[in-house]
């Protein structure tokens, strides 16, 4: 819609290729202004630059990041030490952000809105020093766990409760319960959630008045056109639930954005499903094109990059694919930017599915779309003691992750059991200890109590986070749209919802069997160092030349991955430890645990904290990533080979271990071969493999990128259970993701 | 280093989740030694009948353990540089044994049929899923006929479907021995002019051409291949040559299939030369002869695509 165009009226795609370019724009000026970033591609945009402040903060998933805050907007403390605790003053927080934030309206768009600042970044400290759990802190940090203390977020809403009500509906819902539960819990979330709720209206509304002034000097007629609908949409949502396909993308953009900002939330699930009696509706009336759908989902995704599934099982396990799940690919197909689409590989997937997947996985070369074994996760969930129905109606809604919309609280993502940390000090134990006589068995049974001590402090400190965190930084967003939290007058990190299932994931599964493999064959049975040695080597960092020997010759063992090789044997063993161990107890206040094995991001952060290991990795180096082999595990890199081996590793009860594959450039863009793309995906599911995060990488692109990343700004890579600019990635992300392609050579 | 008596046999490589050597996922098996020498070879380290150490220099560490472990003196450290005297390199890979840094590599390494079939049932699942299986390559899997025919047998038994790549030249009863327990043969037929065969191969075509006529009369499912190479057989004349042979031995195997019923397929694919075994020729410390010659470029591969086409029989260029 550009002055050279106002003669005509600008189609779907040169909108979409407009809305791309936008977001290229507001994401260079965020590498100019933060740095780089090894997270999520947040969409937020940067504020203004005369209100802008440019600060350290520790992100939703824990991660230390640089943010900047729109100082329009000023916080109020409601404590001592500075921080903003409580349903209240976290409601009146984010309320007052919401009513000071500028409007977003970008007359190309056909959805209003944008966010230009995290809530999250304002709360210094994040926790309340009154809630003092330093009895813990000892062993979280012997272990260097990622507890999941003060974590937010990470399960998923039931968007439908918003599609139902709209923003009066649960204003009246909130209204109507505050005069049943009278308790001061009760009636402190209810100001909570009233503040959030009022603070939407206000920012919606606004956005409704700026799209109309805007509308009154706009010469084009197709952008006047839009500024009007964006302006009558607008204002009607600040109550009225939505009607239509594009009223209900704009209701649930709001929704996101709002998570955004507020804890770096916002999950979407299966919105073919729920989008789709909209979708059906206008069609139907002729009100609505494919065509159109496309775009409004496309103008969604560029603002929101939110996990999302595609098809899956219903309850009786039928496949639920309808045509909206092929448009969601598409738009993804058209934007090119990180969108999180999760494509149900189920025993019923619709075959197009998959094939039109990979053929897009193939020519966009972004990693997008990813992979779910819906039945393995279903099949999974019910081994907790539930029905396999609700299983399946858990929606893939986070970086390797599913929740039950609204109904469950999990936690997921966001406590980590480092496997290399544990066996470090199981390691350092041995070889310290009087009179012990070191030997890989002794190892062993040291690193399995280490692990199950591990757990339990993790299973403390998750029970000290249930009980306070609603004093804290309590679930307003999610509440909303939650079954319970309004009703029952509790956050949902405080029963509010109807399941807790706690996930526990454990990282670095190959730097710990391949540490394990290693002491068994060169220290045990071709003798070719002492365990003195070895500690020697460990704990100088392999110092001099006799040191890089020493560590070539710990590493090239037959390692994780290869197959029938002691290093599988002892992946295999860590992971049944594990799972044994988080699956053997609830934690002391009765919360079920879910066993998963993945490392996010955080691969390169839990390896800063382990010194070098037997594995022949360097001091500080990452960790191995999730349950996948460490690079190079396999002279031909055989993907069928990691398929089998994250296949086995996998703890079973419907928490994931995800693989991640990078694929040759070199493998073409044929029919056929797409095809045995695709029975890979349908294999490793088969046999036990729950979810695949794939890589198409154009070799070239991305060594020239990790030289000068300013030569591919747009090329987009999935690092993890995220897909994200490799130019917004720190050196060190780019080195483990190009580190993956050379290992293929 | 054959070893028909003993079960074993020279393995180079073995390549899981192979995808452009017949149907489906298929795990292929490459034998070493092969009596052509095609100048553009992919796989030179296939092309010798016994173990080859290959040296990487970039990933030496000078540690100097290969010059006390190697019987034949190849190996020398000076001031901290690291010499490999190929030429007194007998192959015993004493030296490859204490190369942590995996900088001297043995390329042949003698394995038991059950161990290869072993290997290759691991991937079981995804030949299932895929309709794939398992291919013998090379080097020349006629070679060592009888532990080629050992490894087939064995996956037969298991319930795989078997492969063969072949350049053809081999004496007619080696292949024929193969048969009963392969699914499908994949055969070169580089040139139909002996000279220009002769040239690039250091061999003439014949016993080739009269293998693909016997292959013809047999059953077994057939694709005829032809490696384009610029400056050998890249030319509409070659390309059409080889083309119609192939329509010929079609004929035959119609006429010759008669009562049976319907002839299995004969197919033709034209693959494109890439120019990607200069790190291998390097590593064996040889010439890599075609290092200088260009892909034929994708316009003129569908142009020799066309020619056989005319020609009538079910030709493409594998992607």
């Amino acid at each position: 819609m550009s002055d050279d165009t106002a003669g005509r009226e600008l189609t779907f795609t040169e909108r979409i290729a407009m809305l791309r370019a936008t977001k290229m724009r507001h994401t260079e000026e965020k590498w100019r202004v933060l740095g780089s970033m090894d997270m999520d591609d947040l969409p937020v945009i940067l504020p203004p630059p005369e209100s802008r402040k440019v600060v350290r903060i520790v992100s939703g998933s824990g991660l230390l990041m640089t943010d900047a805050l729109f100082s329009g907007f000023t916080p109020k403390s409601n404590h001592p030490s500075g921080g903003i605790f409580g349903a209240r003053a976290c409601g009146e927080n984010i309320r007052s952000l919401m009513e000071l934030h500028p409007t977003y309206v970008d007359p190309v768009s056909s959805l209003a809105g944008a966010y230009i600042a995290h809530f999250i970044s304002y709360r210094s400290p994040g926790w309340n020093p009154d809630f003092d759990y330093s009895h813990l802190q000892g062993e979280q940090e012997k272990y260097r766990l990622h507890h999941g203390i003060g974590a937010v977020q990470h399960f998923c809403q039931d968007m439908t409760i918003g599609f139902e009500l709209g923003w009066g509906g649960i204003l009246e819902k909130i209204r109507r319960f505050r005069d049943v539960n009278t308790d001061d819990e009760a009636q402190e979330l209810y100001d909570g959630l009233e503040h959030m709720v009022l603070g939407f209206q206000n920012w919606i509304g606004r956005h409704g008045a700026a799209a109309r002034t805007m509308a009154e000097t706009e010469e084009n007629a197709q952008r006047r056109r839009n500024l009007l609908e964006i302006a009558e949409i607008n204002t009607r949502l600040v109550t009225d639930p939505p009607r239509t396909f594009r009223e209900a993308c704009q209701w649930m953009l709001w929704y996101q954005l709002a998570g955004k900002m507020y804890n770096m939330g916002g999950s979407l699930g299966r919105i073919d499903q729920f989008l789709y009696p909209f979708y059906r509706r206008d069609i139907g009336e002729g009100t609505l094109t494919d065509e159109e759908a496309t775009f409004h989902l496309a103008c969604h995704f560029v603002m929101d990059t939110s996990y999302t599934q595609l098809g899956g099982p219903d309850a009786a396990g039928r496949d639920t694919t309808n045509r909206l799940s092929f448009l969601m690919l598409e738009a993804a197909h058209m934007l090119k930017v990180p969108v999180n689409v999760g494509v149900s590989v189920g025993r019923e997937v619709d075959p197009r599915l998959l094939s039109r997947s990979v053929e897009i996985l193939f020519e966009d070369r972004t990693g997008i779309p990813k992979f779910l074994g819906v039945d393995r996760t279903s099949e999974g969930f019910a081994r907790n003691g539930y029905p396999i129905a609700l299983g399946r109606e858990r929606a893939y809604s986070g970086c390797h992750w599913c929740a039950i919309p609204g109904r469950e609280y999990t936690m997921n993502d966001c406590v980590k059991v480092n496997f290399a940390a544990v066996f470090d000090v199981a390691l350092h134990e041995m070889m310290s200890g009087p009179g012990i006589v070191p030997g890989v068995e002794d190892l062993w049974s040291r690193f399995e109590r280490h692990l199950r001590r591990s757990v339990e402090v993790v299973a403390e400190s998750v029970d000290f986070h249930m009980d306070h965190m609603y004093r804290v930084f309590p679930e307003l967003h999610l509440d909303l749209l939650c079954h319970g939290p309004i009703e029952k007058g509790r956050d949902a990190s405080h029963g509010g919802v109807e399941f807790y299932n706690l996930c526990v994931d454990g990282a670095g599964l190959a730097t710990v069997a391949d540490s394990f493999a290693a002491l068994e064959q060169r220290i045990g049975r071709e003798g070719r160092l002492s365990w003195q040695e070895l500690i020697r080597l460990i704990d100088g960092d392999w110092p001099g030349a006799g040191g890089e020997k020493a560590r070539l010759m710990m590493k090239n063992i037959p390692r994780y991955g290869s197959g029938g090789s002691r290093a599988d044997a002892y992946g295999l063993s860590i992971a049944r430890a594990f799972t044994s161990i988080v699956r053997s107890r609830k934690t002391p206040h009765g919360f079920n645990m879910i066993p998963g094995i993945f490392s996010w991001a955080a691969t390169i952060a839990m390896g800063k904290d382990v010194g070098a290991t037997p594995n022949g990795r360097r001091a500080r180096e990452p960790i191995s990533h999730g349950p996948n082999p460490d690079p190079g595990f396999r002279r031909d890199a055989a993907p069928t080979a990691l398929a089998l081996a994250v296949a086995s590793v996998q703890p079973g009860y419907g928490n994931t271990a995800p693989m991640q594959i990078e694929f040759d450039p070199g493998l073409s863009r044929s029919s056929e071969d797409m095809r045995k793309v695709a029975d890979l995906i349908r294999t490793h599911f088969e046999l036990g493999g729950t979810q695949i995060n794939m890589n198409i990488l154009d070799r070239k692109a991305v060594l020239e990128a990790h030289r000068d990343p300013a030569t591919h700004p747009d090329l987009v890579v999935r690092v993890t259970g995220f897909s994200a600019y490799f130019a917004s990635l720190s050196p060190e992300m780019r080195q483990v993701v190009v580190n993956r392609i050379i290992a293929e050579d | 280093m054959r070893g028909p008596m003993t079960g074993t046999g020279l393995v180079f490589h073995i390549q899981r989740f192979s995808i452009h050597d017949g149907p489906g996922i298929r795990t292929t098996v490459f034998l070493k030694g092969c009596v052509l020498e095609c100048f553009w070879c992919h796989n030179p380290e296939g092309r010798h009948a016994y173990p080859e150490v290959r040296y990487f220099p970039e990933r030496c560490i000078a540690c100097g353990s290969c010059v006390s472990a190697c019987p034949q003196s190849a190996h020398a450290l000076k001031g901290g540089v690291h010499t490999f005297l190929r030429e007194r390199c007998e192959g015993t890979g004493a030296c490859v044994e204490t190369c942590f840094a995996q900088a001297l590599q043995t390329s042949g390494r003698l394995m038991t049929v059950a161990e290869v079939a072993d290997e290759v049932d691991a991937d079981r699942e995804f030949y299932t899923s895929s309709g794939g299986g398992v291919t013998l390559s090379g080097g020349e899997p006629t070679l060592d006929s009888a532990f080629a025919l050992a490894i087939l047998q064995k996956c037969k038994e298991r319930g795989l479907h078997t492969a063969i790549e072949t350049c053809g030249e081999c004496p007619w009863t080696s292949l024929e021995s193969l048969l009963p327990a392969t699914d499908l043969v994949m055969m070169d037929i580089k040139a139909m002019s002996g000279a220009i065969h002769r040239d690039a191969t250091g061999r003439g075509n014949g016993r080739i051409l009269a293998n693909a006529r016997r292959l013809a009369l047999s059953d077994v499912p057939l694709v005829f291949r032809t490696p384009v190479v610029r400056g050998v057989n890249d030319s509409q004349e070659e390309i059409g040559l080889i083309a119609s042979y192939i329509r010929e031995l079609a004929a035959l195997r119609q006429a010759a299939a008669g009562s049976r019923g319907l002839p299995r397929e004969i197919r033709y694919e034209l693959l494109r030369f890439h120019r990607l075994a200069s790190d291998k020729y390097r590593s064996l410390g040889r010439e890599y002869r075609a290092d200088s010659i260009d892909p034929v470029p994708e316009g003129e591969m569908l142009g020799l695509l066309e020619t056989a086409r005319r020609a009538g029989i079910d030709a493409r260029i594998p992607q």
